[in-house]
C-alpha cells in the first residue's frame, strides 16, 4: 500500500521525524485505522527514495510511542490509539501547518496584524 | 556475528593505476552502492572481493574467511554479477541453470523461474544468440536464483529497458525482505541508488571512501537561495555559487550562522539532489566530511 507521505526538501526537520509525524497525522485523521498494514521498511525506503536506516528509525520511534506494532513474519500494523491521543495529535498537526504558513508569511514580510486579517478573511470565505 | 564482508588496508596497483581501501565493513541486511566515474576501479574492487584479481596487500574476508585462503567454501555464499557473461556463449539458459543449481546449495528454483517469466527470458536459446540486454537479464536471473547471502552486482541495470529495470528492483527488494541478505551494487543510475541504497561508497582518485549513510550525506549539504548577492566571494561552508545568489554549502549550520549574523535574508533553502552531490564528489573532488 502507498502511504500519502510527502517529504519536504526545504524543511530543516530530520527526515525520520517528518515520516513519524506524517504517519501520526494519518492515524489521527483516521486515514489509517487500527490494524491497517504499513508498507515494509524496504518498500517505503524505495518509494520515498531514502535509506532503510531512516525508515527503521521512524518505525522504531512510532512503535515505542505505541502507534504501530510489528509482529514477526507478519509485518507492521497500526496499533490501537485512544481518542484523547488522536485529538492531541490532530492539534499538533494543525499547529505544525499554521507554523509553516506563518513562516511563509514572514518570508513575504507580513506583520502579525496582516496575518490575522488574512486568516479571518479566509475563515469568513469558508463560512459562505 | 560474522560480517558478510570486511576489507582492511587493501592496495592494488595495475600499471600506473592504484586502488586503495582503508577499512570497510558491510553489515547484514544492507544495500551499499559503489559510485565512481568510468575507469575509477569499481570492477577491480569487485574482482578483488571474488579473488579474481589478487590485492598487493591487505585483507578481504567474506563471512570471516579470507578470500585468498585455501578454503573456498565462501564462494557458495556469494553471487557475483560481472558486467559481461563470460564463457557461456555455447550454452542455453536451461543448461546454465542446471549448473548453478548444482553449484549453489541455496539455489531457489521457484525464484529463478518467476524472475525469468516476469522478464521474459528465453531459456532454450544459446547465450550467443541473445541480445546484450537479454544476456544481462539472464545473467541476473542466474545470480538472483543463487539466493546467496551476499550479492555483488556490477552495473546490473546498464543495458536494461525501463519495465525490466522496475521488475528487477522489485525482485531485489523482495530478496531483502528476509533481512539476512547483503547487496553491493555498482551503478551509474542515480535512480537505482536513490531507490535501493542505504550506504554509499565513493571511489575518488583511486581511493575508496568510508561508508556513508545516504540520508546523512544528503542532509550534510544544503542549498540556500539568498535575496541578495553576499558581499564576500566565499562565505563559511560555501562550496559552490550559481546565479550569484545560490549557495551550496557543506556546512549548513556554519553557513546559516553567518547569514543570520550578517543579516543576509534567505529566500528559500533546500537539500540538494543526490545527483548534485555525486557530481560535486566525483567531478569537483568535494571532500566528504560526514
Amino acid at each position: 500500500m502507498n502511504l500519502p507521505i510527502r517529504l519536504s526538501k526545504s524543511s530543516r526537520e530530520p527526515i525520520y521525524h517528518q515520516i513519524e509525524n506524517q504517519i501520526k497525522a494519518l492515524i489521527a485523521s483516521g486515514q489509517l485505522s487500527t490494524g491497517d498494514p504499513l508498507p515494509s521498511i524496504r518498500l517505503l525506503a524505495k518509494e520515498l527514495e531514502i535509506s532503510s536506516i531512516t525508515i527503521r528509525r521512524a518505525y522504531q520511534n512510532l512503535e515505542f510511542g505505541g502507534f504501530i506494532q510489528t509482529s514477526q513474519g507478519k509485518g507492521t500494523f497500526v496499533a490501537e490509539v485512544d481518542a484523547d491521543m488522536k485529538t492531541t495529535m490532530a492539534n499538533q498537526a494543525v499547529e505544525e501547518s499554521i507554523r509553516k504558513a506563518i513562516s511563509t508569511a514572514r518570508q513575504h514580510e507580513l506583520s502579525d496584524i496582516e496575518i490575522i486579517h488574512l486568516v479571518e478573511a479566509l475563515l469568513k470565505k469558508e463560512e459562505n | 556475528m560474522t560480517l558478510p564482508l570486511t576489507i582492511r588496508n587493501v592496495e592494488k596497483s595495475i600499471d600506473d593505476f592504484k586502488l586503495k581501501i582503508n577499512e570497510l565493513s558491510f553489515e547484514e541486511g544492507t544495500i551499499t552502492a559503489v559510485i565512481g566515474t568510468n575507469g575509477a576501479g569499481k570492477s577491480t574492487f569487485f574482482k578483488m572481493m571474488m579473488n579474481l584479481v589478487k590485492q598487493d596487500s591487505g585483507d578481504i574476508d567474506v563471512f570471516g574467511k579470507s578470500v585468498n585462503g585455501e578454503d573456498e567454501s565462501w564462494k557458495q555464499l556469494v553471487a557475483y554479477q560481472a558486467q559481461t557473461l563470460i564463457g557461456c556463449d555455447p550454452f542455453t539458459g536451461e543448461q546454465l541453470r542446471k549448473l548453478m543449481a548444482e553449484l549453489y546449495p541455496s539455489w531457489d528454483e521457484q525464484l529463478f523461474r518467476r524472475f525469468c517469466e516476469k522478464l521474459r527470458i528465453p531459456l532454450n536459446k544459446k547465450v550467443h544468440k541473445l541480445s546484450p540486454g537479454v544476456r544481462t537479464k539472464l545473467n541476473l536471473a542466474l545470480n538472483i536464483g543463487k539466493n546467496t547471502s551476499l550479492l555483488i552486482l556490477d552495473e546490473p541495470t546498464a543495458a536494461m529497458d525501463i519495465p525490466s529495470r522496475n521488475d528487477f528492483l522489485q525482485f531485489l527488494l523482495e530478496l531483502m525482505e528476509s533481512g539476512d541478505k547483503t547487496i553491493l551494487i555498482a551503478s551509474h543510475q542515480a535512480d537505482d541508488i536513490k531507490k535501493l541504497a542505504d550506504y554509499l561508497v565513493f571511489i575518488q582518485n583511486g581511493e575508496v571512501t568510508k561508508m556513508l549513510e545516504k540520508d546523512s550525506l544528503i542532509f550534510s549539504y544544503r542549498l540556500f537561495w539568498l535575496k541578495e548577492e553576499p558581499p564576500v566571494s566565499r562565505i563559511p561552508g560555501e562550496i559552490k555559487r550559481t546565479y550569484k545568489k545560490v549557495i551550496l554549502s557543506n556546512q549548513p549550520d556554519k553557513t546559516l550562522d553567518y547569514l543570520t549574523t550578517h543579516n543576509l535574508a534567505i529566500a528559500d533553502e533546500q537539500i540538494p539532489t543526490l545527483e548534485d552531490i555525486i557530481h560535486e564528489v566525483l567531478m569537483e573532488g568535494e571532500m566528504i566530511n560526514v
